[in-house]
């Protein structure tokens, strides 16, 4: 910039693209993903301990799924033509793949489901492992949404599918947390909190809070040091309007606090202080979904 | 003529006035709804007392040569035209807003009514047919010009030829195709903030 005074007096803003309601769907998608990954956790790959968490998972996983597609559907503007997502296909936009994706994913949750509440384990887990990758996927193709939308130097970047899968991770296991404490809290007989899959859990999050963390740093770093516009993206994160969600609700209470406890082994076995701060992850990649998606388009583009 | 045309813009800042002539004989042409706008010029306030002036920054769309898009519209409602031209189906267009989303000069909107992305088209309804878009007619100052870029005898291509032409964000690598005569960069750099935007969109 010059060191002159310019003052803008007349421009045009369009309006706004995406928004909140597609920030929520982002939010669903996340959490359906890392639900279903952690019932596949001893359904699908053996590791026995999370067993207690199968069922309550896919289930939780296929009703997210039905519900976050409801929030595309509310952004469109031409509701009844939907099914236009099925026969005008276009290979290189990541909606075409997302509508196939949200066909086949939320089918094999209920294929995968069925079977393991028939007690069938091998085709429970077969179907199991092919959810997998399209749970990735399902989750994955998001960021990749937003990394192809190239005029807002917040979403144009390469870490964007994987930061979106690591905080899918992320808000999935903190919903996990909640939902086992609750669930063997008021619908088990022993009313008693299984505290080794609590204590697994807490670790496993604390380390994908970790993983959240860097790759959230680096592309702040990246950003802050590249073209004009990626550093005026980093701008409106730290300083700007959005630096109270970013750094203090987002990063602060939402990853670094619920870290510490997670990654802490006295910590995380205070069952109250394990369920504030799974909470406060929820909340905090809920923030994240905003952030990016209403702050990586708040600036405008001329 | 069966030689098939290449459409391109050129904007000479020398002469526009700022008097948004454009911007209305574009809405009046298409009737584009109240807030929303097809091509528009930002105006700018340079420079400090004596010495100051007003910038103008016609803007319409690039109808760019790799047109993002086209790329990202999931059911195929942008398309490319061969005279480079970039349409929206209207029968097509599922209103997802993705086109608007990833278009670098924020030149697309979502028609509050019709529930489907609508942007500048350099009206091909008239320029296909040989007459010139409805902004170009109306610059009293003759600022635009509109040509085949293909025909080494256009306008718009002497004038490309014979001056330094620039375009806006060129490093999107999109190919825009609205050329401009003396493009500034502050001009084109300085963003309303805030609640200076809020006003703005009004």
């Amino acid at each position: 910039m010059s060191m002159q005074s310019t003052q803008i007096l007349y421009d045009i803003h369009n309006g706004e693209t995406f928004g909140t309601l597609i920030a929520i769907y982002f939010y669903l998608t996340g959490l359906s993903a890392g639900s279903f990954i952690i019932s596949t956790l001893s359904y699908g790959f053996g590791f026995e301990r999370f067993k207690p968490l199968g069922k309550i998972g896919i289930v939780i996983a296929t009703l997210l799924l039905a519900a976050a597609p409801m929030f595309l559907l509310a952004h469109s503007g031409q509701k009844l033509r939907v099914w236009h997502l099925f026969v005008y296909l276009n290979p290189t936009s990541p909606i075409t793949w997302g509508s196939f994706l949200l066909m086949l994913y939320p089918l094999n949750c209920v294929v995968y489901g069925f079977f393991m509440f028939r007690g069938q384990k091998r085709l429970t887990r077969t179907f199991g492992l092919i959810g997998i990758p399209l749970a990735l996927m399902v989750h994955g193709y998001t960021g990749f949404i937003l990394a192809f939308g190239k005029a807002r130097p917040l979403w144009n970047s390469s870490v964007m599918p994987l930061l979106f899968l690591v905080s899918a991770m992320v808000s999935g296991i903190a919903m996990m947390i909640i939902v086992s404490a609750i669930r063997d809290r008021f619908f088990t007989k022993e009313h008693a909190l299984n505290m080794d899959i609590l204590s697994a859990l807490a670790r496993m999050l604390g380390w994908c809070l970790v993983f959240d963390l860097f790759l959230t740093s680096t592309e702040m770093a990246v950003h802050g040091i590249s073209h004009l516009g990626a550093q005026e993206s980093v701008a409106l994160l730290l300083t700007g309007p959005f630096a109270g969600l970013f750094l203090l609700l987002e990063n602060l209470m939402g990853k670094v606090i619920p870290m510490l406890v997670m990654l802490s082994p006295r910590a995380r076995r205070a069952v109250p202080l394990l369920l504030l701060a799974s909470i406060l992850v929820m909340i905090g990649i809920y923030t994240m979904r905003y952030n990016v998606v209403v702050g990586g388009e708040y600036i405008p583009l001329l | 003529m069966s030689r098939e045309k290449r459409f391109g813009f050129l904007v000479d800042l020398r002469r526009c006035i700022g008097c948004q002539s454009c911007s209305i004989a574009c809405k009046q042409e298409w009737n584009v709804p109240v807030g929303r706008y097809r091509a528009w010029v930002k105006q700018v306030a340079k420079g400090m007392f004596p010495h100051t002036r007003k910038s103008f920054l016609p803007i319409l769309c690039n109808n760019c040569e790799k047109p993002i898009c086209v790329m990202v519209c999931p059911v195929l409602a942008s398309y490319q035209k061969p005279n480079g031209i970039v349409e929206v189906d209207p029968h097509k267009c599922i209103g997802c807003r993705y086109c608007m989303a990833s278009c670098p000069y924020g030149v697309r909107y979502l028609h509050p009514d019709l529930g489907i992305a609508q942007k500048c088209n350099w009206c091909s309804h008239l320029t296909e047919n040989g007459a010139q878009p409805a902004c170009v007619a109306a610059c009293p100052a003759s600022a635009r010009i509109f040509g085949d870029l293909k025909d080494p005898d256009s306008e718009i291509n002497r004038l490309i030829a014979q001056n330094g032409v620039q375009s806006i964000k060129p490093e999107m690598g999109t190919g825009p195709r609205a050329f401009y005569i003396g493009l500034d960069d502050i001009t084109v750099e300085v963003k309303a903030q805030g609640h200076e935007l809020m006003h703005l969109s009004e």
